[in-house]
Formats: structure tokens, sequence, C-alpha cells
């Protein structure tokens, strides 16, 4: 490449001399002049990358300025993070054994039901805090109302309507209800009210500081419901959209009291240990056994297959 | 030689200004569902074969036969050659998942060894994810190679003179559908024979009597 660049440069500064002698001989003679004309080489379209950088890996740009001594000004990016629910729920309500199993006109029925209407008195704390600042809270209206919440949040999970049910659930919620379910369909339908809700707990923890109140009522609710949910692939997972169940719930509902434009939300809900088993899903699921050394048989090992244990858990 | 290019300019476009003059064409420009010849939907992105994974059928109704799950996988940028790839992907095609894996565990490849690792997580994701019931149920519908993003270097020749080196790399995508692989069909020499008459006896016989 350079040898040829070379010899193209000598030739023309010979044939520019030869021809400068013929025309001025005296004048030109003593300067002589180089005419570099560099006749370009061959352009090559790709240039390899990488050439001269083999050695050049640990620049700082940053270390190089501080060793310079200028400075920039660091802009500090703060992003505020509000929370508008709270982590968990706090002191859950334990339902009485045999809540719904019991008819109300037998001896134990009427027991249960005194019981449940003289609430405790943290309850009734509660609900006068609640009532100090949200004038509007009522224990009697309160209960309808977290039904209407209930069934339209549920639609709006069918639906996947993703701003209607950010409004109708809190945070905590809404991770807990559509997990996995992002790309399945759910059937969803509130059949009716077994029995009108009923407001039996409530409670009114404060997150961080002292004053940062927030209401959490818990509402008994007993109705019958359908529930069918649907693979991808359009086949049935869970449940039957003819069959309607018989479920009692209870649904905690929040709100956050110090925000004046706050709004009651479903948080979360109880399901009691002595609640009956739920259907088994329409599938085959492969519990892992123990590990199997060459010589061991499965048959041989007294193995037990670990069964759920029946705790009542709040989610 | 100027003069004479813009005149056989002038007489192209009257040319084409003609062709469009005419009615018919002016009838295609008039109808409003034939304006769609121009590119409606938009997107750079080239990773579509993860995106057939987020595809949501609608619920089958009781009658309708069950519908086979299906699991898109892929691997982008394995630094191995898309032609050798080929050979691989094309050897498990067909066959199901188990056979597959047996298969590509005791071969000497090294893309075997990538190639395995793409199904077994293909599997656990159908078994995990997608709703398949049982991890031995699926066979490899799908299995292919294409070029990667290459990096380029320098390779040395004598004299001065370089050659561009491709550092080759390659995506590898698979489809597992649920069930037992299809079986090809088996032809007797019964049949092929009574396919040939068949042939023979469906010949149009033209200008014949």
């Amino acid at each position: 490449m350079a040898m040829s660049m070379r010899r193209t440069l000598v030739g023309l500064y010979r044939g520019a001399r030869y021809s400068l002698k013929n025309v001025e001989s005296s004048v030109e003679a003593r300067h002589p002049l180089p005419l570099v004309l560099p006749v370009r080489t061959k352009k090559r379209y790709f240039i390899p990358p990488a050439v001269g950088m083999k050695g050049k890996k640990h620049e700082d740009p940053e270390a190089q300025a501080r060793a310079a001594g200028i400075v920039i000004q660091q802009q500090f990016m703060e992003r505020p993070i509000n929370i508008a629910c709270t982590a968990g729920v706090f002191d859950p309500y334990i339902p009485p054994e045999g809540d719904a199993r019991l008819s109300t006109l037998s001896k134990e029925g009427l027991k249960q039901r005194t019981e449940q209407i003289r609430q405790s008195a943290a309850s009734q704390l509660a609900i006068r805090k609640i009532k100090e600042h949200d004038s509007l809270f009522s224990t009697k209206t309160f209960a309808e109302q977290a039904q209407e919440i209930f069934i339209e949040a549920h639609r709006a999970l069918t639906q996947f309507n993703k701003e209607k049910l950010h409004s109708l659930v809190t945070e905590r919620c809404y991770p807990e209800m559509t997990r996995g379910n992002r790309h399945k369909t759910i059937r969803w339908s509130f059949v009716e009210s077994l029995e009108p809700p009923r407001v039996v707990h409530a409670r009114c923890p404060d997150m961080v500081t002292k004053g940062n109140l927030y209401g959490q009522v818990t509402v008994r609710v007993h109705s019958k419901q359908t529930l069918a949910i649907y693979d991808r692939f359009g086949r049935l997972m869970l449940g039957s959209e003819e069959q309607p169940k018989d479920v009692l719930e209870y649904l905690i509902i929040e709100r956050h009291l110090m925000n004046p434009y706050g709004r009651w939300r479903l948080h979360g809900k109880i399901v009691p240990s002595w609640a009956p088993a739920k259907d088994p899903v329409i599938r085959t699921i492969l519990i892992p056994g123990p590990q199997l050394k060459p010589w061991e048989e499965y048959d041989t090992l007294n193995h037990e297959v670990p069964k759920p244990a029946a705790v009542q858990w709040y989610k | 030689m100027a003069a004479a290019g813009t005149g056989s300019g002038f007489v192209f476009v009257r040319n084409v200004c003609g062709l469009f003059r005419d009615s018919s064409r002016l009838a295609v420009l008039a109808r409003p569902q034939q304006l769609s010849w121009f590119h409606s939907s938009s997107s750079l992105s080239t990773k579509n074969w993860e995106k057939k994974n987020l595809k949501v059928f609608p619920p089958q109704l009781p009658e309708e036969a069950r519908r086979p799950a299906e699991v898109h996988h892929c691997r982008r940028q394995i630094k191995y050659s898309k032609d050798k790839m080929w050979y691989l992907a094309k050897m498990i095609r067909g066959m199901s998942i188990d056979e597959a894996v047996a298969q590509l565990e005791f071969n000497d490849k090294k893309g075997a060894k990538i190639m395995k690792e793409v199904l077994l997580e293909a599997q656990e994701m159908a078994v995990k994810t997608h709703n398949v019931e049982y991890k031995s149920n699926l066979h490899v519908a799908e299995s292919f190679s294409s070029k990667g993003k290459y990096l380029k270097r320098i390779r040395y020749h004598g004299r001065g003179m370089f050659g561009i080196m491709d550092k080759v790399y390659c995506h590898y995508f698979v489809k597992l559908v649920e069930g037992p692989p299809p079986r090809p069909e088996q032809k007797t020499g019964l049949d092929q024979a009574r396919e040939y008459v068949q042939k023979l006896k469906d010949r149009t016989v033209i200008h014949s009597l």
C-alpha cells in the first residue's frame, strides 16, 4: 500500500520536473517545486475496527476529570415514593368455628349471634376513629358498599381492566389477584348473596409516622359465585361455569384516612382454617419425591406424601 | 449527450403520465379499500418468537377437541455457526422431547449441549406456566437456526493484505407441542401402484376422436 503510493509520487515528481525544465529553466530550477499530488489509493469501504485500540481499555473519564480538577454539579434525583396502602392486615379477625354452619334458630347459633353483635372494644374504638375522619362512614351502609366494591373488582379482573382494578383494589392486593392471570381467561359471576353482608371487625393502624392513619374494616360476605378459569389455550383449568358454589369470605377493605381523596379499596381476604377444601385443579401435579440413590427403590422407603396443613390464611 | 438524455426523459415521463391517465387506473385509485399498498404496522423489534408465547386463545366450548398446548422458546446470540447448528436442528425435528434430549446428550458437537439446555428450559416453562400436564407428552414441532449479529475482526494475510473475519453467532428457535409426535404416513407398494394407475387413468387426451 505505502510502497505503491511512494512510487506514484516519485513518478509524478520526475514528470513535473521534466515539463518545468522544458518551459522555464532558470527561475524554477533553484526551487524545485515538490508538487505533492497525493494519488488516492483504492478507497476501502470497510475500515476494520479496533486497529489501535488493543491497549486502551481502562479509561475512566470521571477519574480523569476529578484529577484535572473539573467539578460537575451533582443533580440529586429525588423520586418520592407514595405509599397508599399498608403492607398487610393489622390484627386479623379470627372467625369463630363453624360460622356459616349453624342455623341462627338453634341455641349455639343464637349464642354465636349475640357474641358477634357485641363487637370487641377495639373495633368500636376503631370505628369511632374512622368516623372522625370520614363523616359518611356508617356500619350499616358500609357492608353493602363493601360488597359492591368486591363485585366490581372481580368484574374488572375478568376484563383485566388495569386502571379500574387499581382504583378498586389496593397495591398490596393487586399482585395477589393478578399473578399468573395475565394470559388466562377468567369467567366469574356473582349469582346472589345468601346473607346480608356484615361488618365484623375494624382496626386503625398507623404506618411509619404516628399520625398516618389507615382504616381496615373486615366484612363478612356469604354468597353464591361461579368461577371458571381457562388457560392460554382455552382449556378449562379450574371450576365450572354452570355450577355455583357457596362462598363464605371475610373481606378486608382499607382506606388511607389521612388522605382526603382516599377511597375504600379491597385489601385482602381471610379464609378460615375450617373452610371446606377447594376443588382440585384439572390436571395432575408432580410432587417432588426423595432423591433416590442408584441402589434404592421408592417402594421400600417409607416416604409420606406431605399434606398441606389446614391453617387460616389471610391474604 | 445531455440534451438527448433530457429528451428521452421527457418522452418517458409522458408515457408514464399516459398510463396513469388511463380510466382503469383512476377506478383503482378511487376504491378506498385499495389504498392499503403502504405498510401500516410499524415496529422495529425483531423478537417475534418470544411474543408468540403471549397469544391468548378464547375459551373452548365443551364439544370442541382439546387444543394442544404450544411453547415457543429460543436462545439468541449463541457462539456457533448457523450452518453447523442446522444439522442438529434438522436431526431433532419431529422427535419426542425425551428422545431429542437423549440424542443431544450423546452428540459430540458443541451446539448439542446448548440445544439440550434450551429444550429442557422449554420443557420446564411448559409445565410451570403453560399448563402442560405431563412433561414427557411434548414433541418438537419446529426447530431451526438463524444468523445472529456477527462481530467483524481482521485476519492478517501476507504482503499487507487483510481479510475481514466474521465471528459467527446464531439464534436457535424451538416450538414444543403437547401430544405424541406425529407419525409419518407409511405408504405400501400397493398404494403407490394404485396411485400410479389412477394418474394414468386421469390423463386428459386432447384432440382425440
